[in-house]
């Protein structure tokens, strides 16, 4: 690592060191029906600094759930290795909070005991102010009303923003987003991409946001990592370098977002085709 | 937020009195079936003296012995020395069966040494172990105990272990992010998945767990409405005989009921047409 305590000098001096970096990682899956070995992703390098926000791109399959849950501590690389703050990837910590691409709500809970979860284990549940903060995230994410339903009572949109309360309400350092919006309707949607923004400009959390809308990679995003596949690995890091804050309307006229529109469409595009061909 | 409106008011609401209407049609069905054969039964012995009274007593013969049992002292003594037995054996197959469940479902190494001989003396006909039961244990409780549980615990045991096997990854997923590790993770997330499943499990070992007490007084002891019933056949008191397997009849409809009640109050987030699993 760059920084040191030890130096005399000042630490800012040095460059800050990534809060999450990433080399060489590659994960291989056994799958055990055909006794194959699935490469699903290979040499794997990246950093993000603390308080970006890195939006995945990627076709489908490309291993980007694979790459978010390796930072998760969900799955275990096979090469390379995860620092997080510094220290290697060993399992999940209250550092990182992942909202899933297959939302995983507990079913037998309902949707306060469901965004509860978020914070019982690492922050416990002494004191009182826990109930407001739970009752805050469910409002935030437009769930009031629905606190005392089961998510099978959901549509997949609304269990999809129980997954999101969950996340916010633990209060991590690192947000680990797999699709949050992927089963939200347009407008909602569009609402709801807002209001992250909103809540991660105003509390500077470090944000690995995995979307399939171009658009939303680049209103959202610092930086852009697009995905390619077969195997997956990162095919180019793109800053977006637009100011914030951005709204649709604010930058459907400009050069730079239609730029980048039109950039990551062929980019994908291209892994889109090459994807089909080579199925 | 004004997008709870966008999909916030969508509660899927399933068309559950439509389907309460129709059983209820049948209910009737059954219950006119059932007054046919009772009024053909009726008429066959009482009337038209197609079969000797002996053999097989007429309906009204039946009731009024059935009425004899109800404020007969030695009935309900008999009564609550076999519900006692049952009530024993199924608790501990309850506790043992759920525990051994859970275990060899979620552990791997336990499924692939315990499971098959688990399924090995689940298909063994247990019944022919009664004889040795009462060798062993003597004409006494525990004899009648023992044939309860072995009975009752294997349903119990592959259900769960059916229910532990099949808990989504990304459930477990889930708890870990959240910081539920160990055993904490088996009691937050493993058991209530696992619970519908057991339940289930439980059902179908009640049920056994009645064959198991009676099947047991039969081969030997001096209680219980087992003996009760053979030592009325041996006295060729055929309507207290087939007013007694009534009594048995109604206990164990009781018990079910009771099962389905508490699976509805204990997990009312699960579909119960969703569970299909070892009988
Ligand atoms: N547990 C697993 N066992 C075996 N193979 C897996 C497993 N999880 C993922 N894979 C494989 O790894 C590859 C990458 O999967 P991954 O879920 O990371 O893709 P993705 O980019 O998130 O796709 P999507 O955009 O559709 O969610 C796929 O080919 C998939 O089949
Ligand atoms: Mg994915």
């Amino acid at each position: 690592m760059t920084t040191t305590t030890g130096q005399r000098g000042e630490p800012e001096a040095s460059p800050p060191a990534p809060l999450i970096s990433v080399r060489d990682l590659s994960v291989t899956y056994d799958v055990a029906r055909t006794g194959k070995r699935l490469i699903a992703i290979e040499g794997v390098d990246l950093d993000v600094h603390e308080g970006e926000f890195v939006t995945v791109l990627g076709p489908s399959g490309c291993g980007k759930t694979t790459f978010m849950n390796v930072v998760a501590g969900l799955v275990k690389p096979s090469t390379g290795t995860v620092l997080v703050d510094g220290s290697p990837v060993t399992g999940p910590g209250p550092d990182r909070a992942v909202v899933f691409q297959d939302y995983a709500l507990l079913p037998w809970r309902t949707v306060f005991d469901n965004v509860k979860f978020g914070l019982e284990m690492q922050k416990g549940l002494k004191g009182e102010g826990w109930r407001d903060r739970v009752q805050e995230a469910i409002e935030m994410v437009g769930l009031a009303g629905f606190e005392s339903s089961y998510p099978r009572e959901l549509s997949g949109g609304m269990q999809q923003r129980v997954g999101l309360a969950r996340a916010f309400v633990a209060e991590p350092r690192i947000l680990l987003m797999d699709e949050p919006l992927g089963a939200v309707d347009a407008l909602t949607r569009e609402v709801m991409r807002d209001e992250i923004d909103k809540l991660i400009q105003k509390t500077g959390k470090t944000v690995l946001f995995i979307t399939h809308s171009i658009e939303e990679a680049i209103l959202l995003g610092d930086r852009i990592v697009v995905f390619k596949s077969h195997p997956g690995a990162i095919k180019e890091v793109i800053e977006t370098g637009l100011e914030r804050p951005r709204s649709e309307r604010s930058v459907q006229h400009d050069p730079r977002f239609l730029e980048l529109r039109d950039h990551l469409w062929e980019a994908l595009q291209g892994e889109a085709t090459a994807a089909a061909v080579s199925k | 937020m004004s997008v709870t409106s966008a999909t916030g008011t969508m509660r899927i609401v399933r068309p559950r009195r439509v389907v309460r209407r129709d059983e209820a049609k049948w209910t009737w069905l059954l219950i006119g079936v059932i007054a046919a054969i009772l009024l053909v039964w009726e008429a066959a012995v009482s009337w038209l003296h197609l079969v000797p009274e002996a053999f097989l007593p007429p309906p009204t013969a039946v009731a009024a012995s059935f009425a004899q049992l109800m404020v007969d002292p030695e009935f309900w003594s008999a009564f609550a020395y076999s519900l006692g037995n049952v009530a024993i054996g199924l608790v501990l197959a309850v506790v043992v069966g759920v525990v051994v469940g859970l275990a060899v479902g979620w552990s791997p190494v336990l499924r692939f040494t315990v499971a098959p001989f688990l399924w090995l003396l689940y298909s063994t006909p247990k019944v022919a172990l009664a004889p040795l039961f009462i060798l062993g244990l003597g004409l006494g409780s525990e004899s009648k105990i023992a044939l309860v549980f072995l009975l009752a615990v294997f349903p119990i045991i592959l259900n769960t272990m059916e229910g532990a096997v099949t808990v989504s990854p990304s459930l477990v997923n889930a708890g870990r992010v959240y910081g539920v590790n160990g055993l904490a993770l088996g009691w937050k997330v493993i058991f209530p998945a696992t619970l519908p499943y057991s339940l289930s499990g439980i059902q179908r070992g009640a049920a056994l767990a009645f064959t198991g007490e009676v099947l047991g007084e039969f081969l030997g002891g001096t209680g219980g409405l087992g003996h009760l019933l053979e030592y009325a056949a041996y006295q060729f008191e055929m309507a207290e005989a087939i007013a007694m397997v009534i009594v048995m009849v109604i206990i164990a409809n009781l018990t079910l009921l009771l099962i389905s009640t508490l699976r509805r109050r204990l997990a009312p987030w699960y579909d119960d047409r969703k569970i299909a699993g070892a009988s």
